[in-house]
């Protein structure tokens, strides 16, 4: 005892300078947008490359798990392509000619691996591989194999930051899978396997276990992607809606491969809406 | 130091800051040249000051700065650093002996010259130290050399007057 106040004598003067470089840094950060900003960005080059090794080196310890979920998908996509060939045979029975085949594919995805993720802060990010030299832009959606995960905040040369659906500050347009009740889901912190489905009409049906997919009302996700599914039902602040609590169906604290989605047609849509909100003023 | 110097050491602070915050704050000349004064009090400290009592003071004052500037931590952080580097400042100049472990940095104690070579040294830290801080990216180097040599040598002539013109405020000091 009497060694430690001795030695805390000796350098007090250190621990007083330390605590005010301390607390000034705190303050730095949290307080100015800019450097938080350049502080929370681990889309630049010094930062991603640590989280690249670290990454390469903990990828494997998940990949028992992945595999597990990539083979479930696997089957239940097969039986969807059962299910579209067996329609196509029909429709293409039925046709009187074909006319469609100039029909682009609208979205195309790329394939990148998470590099850095956080799930413990109210506002998590995570980072990826694959910038804007690869076509990864602001503002577009990522999806891993069981849903979508969250939107393209800052994209950098060869890496980017993301925007994960844990992010309280985030809204995501879903609906209720085979009906248009549409919502905005949410997460409010804690459970990283919780989310919300707020908004959604007072009259629209559903059921424990029912699932949520992407409305499409976006050009980040197209239409009917999974979410997650129902668990039940939420006290709601406003009467005139319900809010229903979500299970994920993505696990956000194993992420390791990710696709980002390119909707083709981004740009155009983007630059109707914003010659929508000119003309309104 | 009697009730009545710890008045006028706080008066003295007061009208350093809101010089600072009222007046300098808003002339940038040539974009490039922002006159930083109110680390006078923190440059002109005696030597021998207690290293807390003078890491706190730095503190506070890059505090209040900061409240008025609206830049939470920036001047906070570089005026302790600042502070921080005092003494190694000084006695780059001055020899470490038992004569100068009490001196104050004026003029009258230890010389034009060596005096002036301390005050731009410390204002060229100061300055260095903030806009890096404020950039917050090495990306932007040149621009930062530049403000900060601009800066330098503008509040570097602003402290050596306000030096020539307090009087009274340097025997405060002392």
């Amino acid at each position: 005892m009497r060694n430690l106040l001795r030695f805390l004598m000796k350098y007090g003067t250190w621990f007083v300078f330390s605590f005010y470089v301390l607390l000034s840094c705190v303050l730095l950060v949290n307080s100015n947008s800019y450097h938080t900003s350049v502080y929370l960005t681990s889309a630049n080059t010094m930062v991603s490359s640590v989280f690249g090794v670290t990454s390469n080196i903990t990828e494997y310890f998940n990949l028992h798990s992945i595999n597990e979920s990539l083979q479930a998908r696997n089957a239940e996509l097969e039986g969807e392509v059962l299910n579209l060939k067996n329609q196509l045979a029909e429709y293409r029975a039925n046709a009187d000619s074909a006319g469609d085949d100039d029909i682009r594919q609208r979205f195309g995805f790329i394939s990148a691996a998470v590099i850095n993720n956080n799930t413990r802060h109210p506002r998590n990010y995570f980072t990826i591989n694959k910038g804007y030299l690869e076509g990864v832009k602001t503002g577009m959606g990522v999806v891993d194999q069981n849903g979508i995960v969250g939107i393209v905040n800052v994209a950098g040369r060869n890496t980017a930051r993301i925007i994960s659906l844990l992010n309280e500050t985030q809204h995501f347009s879903v609906k209720l899978k085979g009906t248009h009740f549409i919502g905005s889901l949410s997460w409010k912190g804690n459970d990283p396997t919780i989310a919300y489905m707020e908004e959604v009409p007072r009259h629209a049906r559903y059921h424990a276990g029912d699932t949520i997919v992407t409305s499409g009302y976006s050009t980040a996700f197209p239409e009917g992607l999974p979410v997650g599914t129902v668990l039940n039902r939420v006290r709601s602040a406003d009467d005139n809606y319900f809010t229903l609590k979500v299970h994920l169906s993505s696990n956000f604290k194993g992420l390791s491969t990710v696709r980002v989605i390119n909707d083709i047609y981004k740009q155009e849509i983007d630059s109707l809406q914003t010659f929508d909100y000119k003309s309104d003023k | 130091m009697t009730g009545k110097e710890f008045i006028q050491y706080i008066v003295f602070f007061i009208i350093l800051t809101l010089a600072q915050v009222l007046i300098c704050n808003h002339i940038v000349l040539f974009n490039v040249a922002m006159p930083i004064i109110f680390i006078y009090p923190v440059i002109r400290m005696q030597i021998d000051i207690n290293s807390g009592w003078l890491y706190s003071i730095a503190f506070f004052l890059g505090l209040v700065i900061d409240l008025f500037s609206d830049t939470p931590g920036v001047n906070a952080l570089a005026c302790t650093l600042l502070a921080g580097l005092k003494r190694p400042a000084f006695y780059a100049y001055v020899p470490r002996d038992d004569k100068t472990k009490t001196v104050t940095p004026t003029v009258s104690e230890i010389g034009l010259a060596v005096y002036s070579k301390y005050l731009l040294t410390m204002t060229a830290i100061y300055c260095l130290l903030v806009f890096s801080i404020e950039f917050f990216s090495f990306a932007d180097i040149k621009e930062i050399l530049i403000m900060a040599a601009g800066s330098t040598v503008m509040s570097f002539l602003l402290l050596l007057s306000i030096d020539s013109l307090s009087m009274p405020a340097s025997k405060i000091m002392n």
